[in-house]
């Protein structure tokens, strides 16, 4: 080293070469911090995702810009640090349209990737349901604007045979976006563009008929060490049932959802006869109770609230539930049917009623009546109705994953969630 | 005027309801059974990619997704070039595999946790006895066998799709991966899982039972419900026999004449439209050339079985046969005989499971074929609940521009509606008093269809119902609960 300086990072004391990136000098000595734009070999680095943000004497700051100097004192891991990184990466998601369970990048995507990591359940910021485009102009990519998180990388990255860029950014702050040179683009061989397919962390890049990456079970996040039995670093639930020796009650619910979880609730097979044994099923699907007709220890819900009748439902498992656990994407954000939020809800029922390729000619009515519960403008999350007091990402969530977390609510059992459970899609 | 609001009504694409109106004299002036979600696929799906539309769309329903992602598959095959025909042999094989291990799960979920405590312990049973949980306490062994062939079937979806609900199995032009070895031998050895074999023994027990069932409760069974109709479903373009993947779309009417002669499925819509009901939010498909009244057709089990000549696996055949004597070859139109098809339908599908597995194509790694871009897309598949319509429109950068979807349940909207009609006239009529049993018929009407989320709203018990009667001056009569 020609400039040897001394670090300390979380207490322990490490050699670096004065300037040198810190988060280099943290990866080198054996430390683990997250990153999601960093390239290593892109000087100055992006430093646009801030995910890889540690204390320097205190201060946050984005590891990857800052420069080691001598006598530095750098925090990696601390509780409040640990949330923040999680809320920045919360953030991103909240602030696109990343659908998980409809991306071909599923899977394979860094952005879920770091989710998964971090034990991200569910964002705790209010989704924005943002309308952007998806570009099918350029010759060989289609650019999912959704999806993009405004790394940068694809700007400095992305060459062409001549060297030249293919990528921008264009506007500044909240709207920046990624603008593309089309006549760029068009002279891209298929290399190139599957390059830029797989740095773009998430699925915001695809190549035309390449992007079905690879199927479940040999995807980037279903192997190597994630698969080896690794488990997530999950927040456990800080409620749990009372215990009164009586046997514990379970109400379930589907609003708008699919029935993909409570099927994946019956994916436990020959467990079920165990199941009831241990609980009782009130109102739910699953029982022949209609009303509730005792206080419910847990409530599971799946889906979100599309119409008012859902609403009136979800509020009323609210009042008789001591506690209320979403389950599935639709519960936790309003997931497949939330896709209609960018679209006015107008042109949604003119287009199934009025102008679809079956509609009756000069016929066309859209439903309304008082026997009929009114559509809502938007598809809302169960948080943004009543208080949720636990969240199971997936869809549908395993089944192993969701009656874990049901029996630490009602028996305290520890667990512990592998990655191969732990799914936004 | 009075009106019996029967709500939440459960097992439907999505939730329904059930509204009677009786007139001053209490007599039953109509019914109607509303269906109150609604999602908006039709548009939203626009602006995505072509590409996506399989994975996208199966998230229409979480008991058959596979139905739609491979209604979705067939026609992004047409977008990307090829039709059905032009698929490899193995991409072909390990689709029809993974539809019919759908529809085999996906009986047996409906036969075992919904439809056995109905028929083991009649309808005059008393509410907490009528679930699957009752059944399990009952008949151990029928239940279990019941968990495990719906776990069959969900395995069979899990090692071809990658997990049991919303895997991704198809691509445009094939399927996304082959099967090894080692996949294919966990169905047969009967190690780990009882094998496809044991499946079939099963299946055979369970044919004996309906049959049995049949001949003790035949009177009620023959009449409850039942009303003539059209059917619909799908034949194979050769012989005419059941076809579940691709075939050609048939229809009769209630005496077996045809009003839909075996035209190609992307025909449809030459012959199909969509009524719309401003208290429903189902629509009403129907043939043009019959007219709204009359060309409502029946799908699902019943009406395939009526519109097929024969079925192609031996001891489906054989039980075909029996169940067409029993009504004189004729169309048969007991609503309730719904069950003693959708049986045979799964012992169809086991056979031609167990035929599957042992074909050496579905080892084979030639699984994607490749075509010229189309404008335009139509899949046409027979999901377990009935003939499943997707149809794209697609620019020529691969963006979806249009999208109908005539989902199964949709074409049984009127039939469940008429059933729900025959109940309110023939049980209802003229009662001043609700009671358990008139509730839970209207119940047993509607879940013969077998409509979608039936199981996971019912699972292991009835449909919650609410029913209220107010008298002319909205004073509550009786109510209901179950």
């Amino acid at each position: 080293m020609k400039n040897p300086i001394t670090i300390a990072i979380d207490g322990k004391e490490v050699q670096a070469e004065d300037g040198e990136r810190l988060i280099q000098v943290i990866r080198r000595a054996g430390f683990d911090v997250p990153s999601l734009c960093y390239y290593e070999h892109i000087d100055p680095p992006l430093g646009t995702c801030r995910v890889c943000t540690v204390l320097v004497n205190g201060k946050p700051m984005a590891s990857c810009t800052s420069k080691a100097r001598n006598g530095m004192n750098i925090t990696i891991h601390d509780p409040e640090l640990n949330d923040t990184r999680k809320a920045m990466v919360e953030m991103l998601f909240a602030e696109g349209n990343h659908f998980c369970p409809a991306c071909e990048k599923s899977g394979d995507c860094d952005l879920q990737g770091m989710g998964y990591q971090l034990g991200v359940n569910a964002s705790r910021f209010p989704h924005l349901f943002v309308n952007r485009i998806i570009d099918y102009n350029p010759k060989r990519v289609v650019i999912e604007h959704n999806r993009c998180i405004r790394c940068r990388r694809c700007v400095d990255e992305v060459l062409t045979t001549d060297g030249k860029r293919v990528f921008s950014f264009a506007n500044r702050g909240n709207d920046t976006e990624v603008a593309i040179d089309y006549e760029q683009e068009a002279t891209l061989t298929e290399e190139h563009a599957m390059h830029a397919m797989h740095i773009c962390p998430t699925g915001a890049i695809l190549v035309r008929g390449k992007s079905l990456a690879r199927p479940f079970g040999d995807r980037k996040y279903d192997i190597g060490e994630l698969a080896n039995g690794e488990t997530v670093p999950v927040v456990f639930p800080d409620v749990h049932a009372l215990k009164n020796g009586d046997k514990k009650v379970i109400a379930t619910v589907s609003l708008a959802g699919c029935f993909g979880c409570h099927m994946s609730m019956l994916d436990l097979d020959m467990g079920i006869l165990d199941l009831v044994e241990l609980v009782e099923f009130n109102k739910s699907p699953l029982t022949d109770i209609k009303e509730f007709t005792k206080k419910v220890d847990v409530g599971i819900i799946e889906g979100g609230c599309c119409n008012s009748e859902n609403v009136e439902v979800l509020r009323e498992f609210r009042k008789k539930c001591d506690i209320l656990v979403s389950i599935g994407e639709c519960a936790i954000w309003g997931g497949l049917p939330a896709m209609r939020n960018t679209v006015p809800l107008r042109e949604c029922l003119e287009e199934a009623y009025l102008h679809s390729f079956t509609s009756e000619e000069d016929a066309g009515i859209i439903p309304n009546h008082e026997d009929i519960p009114k559509i809502l403008d938007k598809v809302y999350a169960c948080s943004e109705v009543v208080d949720i007091d636990f969240f199971i990402p997936g869809c549908p969530p395993s089944a192993n994953h969701i009656w874990k977390v049901v029996k630490n609510l009602l028996f305290e059992q520890e667990y512990s969630v592998l990655f191969s459970e732990f799914k936004y899609d | 005027m009075q009106k019996v609001i029967i709500e939440p009504v459960t097992r439907v694409e999505g939730h329904g309801k059930v509204t009677i109106h009786l007139d001053d004299e209490g007599r039953v002036k109509d019914s109607f059974f509303h269906i109150v979600e609604f999602r908006g696929f039709e548009r939203f799906i626009q602006g995505h990619p072509y590409w996506e539309a399989p994975v996208l769309v199966q998230r229409l329903c979480g008991i058959c997704p596979v139905s739609h992602h491979i209604a979705a598959a067939k026609a992004i095959d047409q977008l990307a070039g090829l039709d059905p025909k032009d698929l490899s042999p193995t991409a072909t094989k390990i689709r029809r595999l993974l539809h019919y291990g759908q529809i085999f799960q996906s009986h047996a979920l409906h036969f075992f946790y919904l439809a056995s405590p109905d028929l083991l312990f009649g309808v005059d049973a008393p509410v907490e006895k009528r679930n699957v949980v009752a059944v399990a306490l009952e008949n151990k062994e029928l239940a279990k066998k019941g968990i495990l062939m719906r776990k069959f079937g969900q395995e069979i979806i899990r090692a071809i799709a990658g997990k049991r609900i919303h895997g991704i199995a198809a691509v445009p032009g094939g399927v996304h991966k082959h099967l090894t070895l080692e996949d294919r031998d966990y169905f047969l050895t009967g190690k780990d899982l009882p094998s496809v074999d044991t499946m079939i023994e099963w299946m055979m027990e369970v044919m004996a039972f309906i049959k049995d069932y049949h001949g003790k409760n035949a009177a009620w069974l023959d009449s409850f419900a039942s009303y003539p109709s059209g059917h619909l479903g799908l034949v194979n373009a050769t012989d005419g026999s059941l076809e579940l993947y691709d075939g050609r779309l048939r229809a009769i009417d209630a005496d077996g004449n045809r009003t839909l002669d075996d035209i190609r499925d992307v025909d449809y819509l030459q012959y199909f439209a969509e009524g719309v009901e401003p208290w429903s939010f189902l629509k009403f498909p129907y043939l043009r050339h019959l007219g709204r009244e009359n060309g409502w057709s029946r799908v699902g089990p019943l009406a395939r079985l009526n519109v097929c000549d024969s079925i192609g696996t031996p001891l489906a055949q054989a039980e075909f046969e029996i169940y067409k004597n029993y009504t004189g070859g004729k169309p048969n139109n007991h609503t309730m005989h719904f069950h003693w098809a959708r049986l045979i339908e799964m012992l169809h599908c086991a056979e031609l499971m167990q035929s599957l597995l042992h074909d050496p194509d579905i080892l084979s790694d030639d699984i994607l074929r490749k075509g010229e871009r189309r404008p335009e897309g139509i899949g046409i598949v027979e999901a377990p609940r009935g003939t499943l319509i997707h149809h794209y429109q697609a620019d020529e950068k691969g963006m979806i521009t249009r999208c109908n979807l005539i989902v199964s349940t949709t074409h049984n909207n009127e039939p469940m509606n008429r059933a729900v009609r025959w109940v309110a006239n023939n049980i209802l009529d003229g009662q001043p008093k609700l009671t358990d049993t008139l509730l839970n018929q209207v119940e047993i009407a509607i879940r013969a269809y077998d409509p979608c989320l039936s199981c996971a709203t019912h699972a292991i018990g009835q449909m919650p119902l609410q029913a209220v009667l107010y008298d002319a001056a909205g004073n509550v009569l009786d109510e209901r609960l179950k």
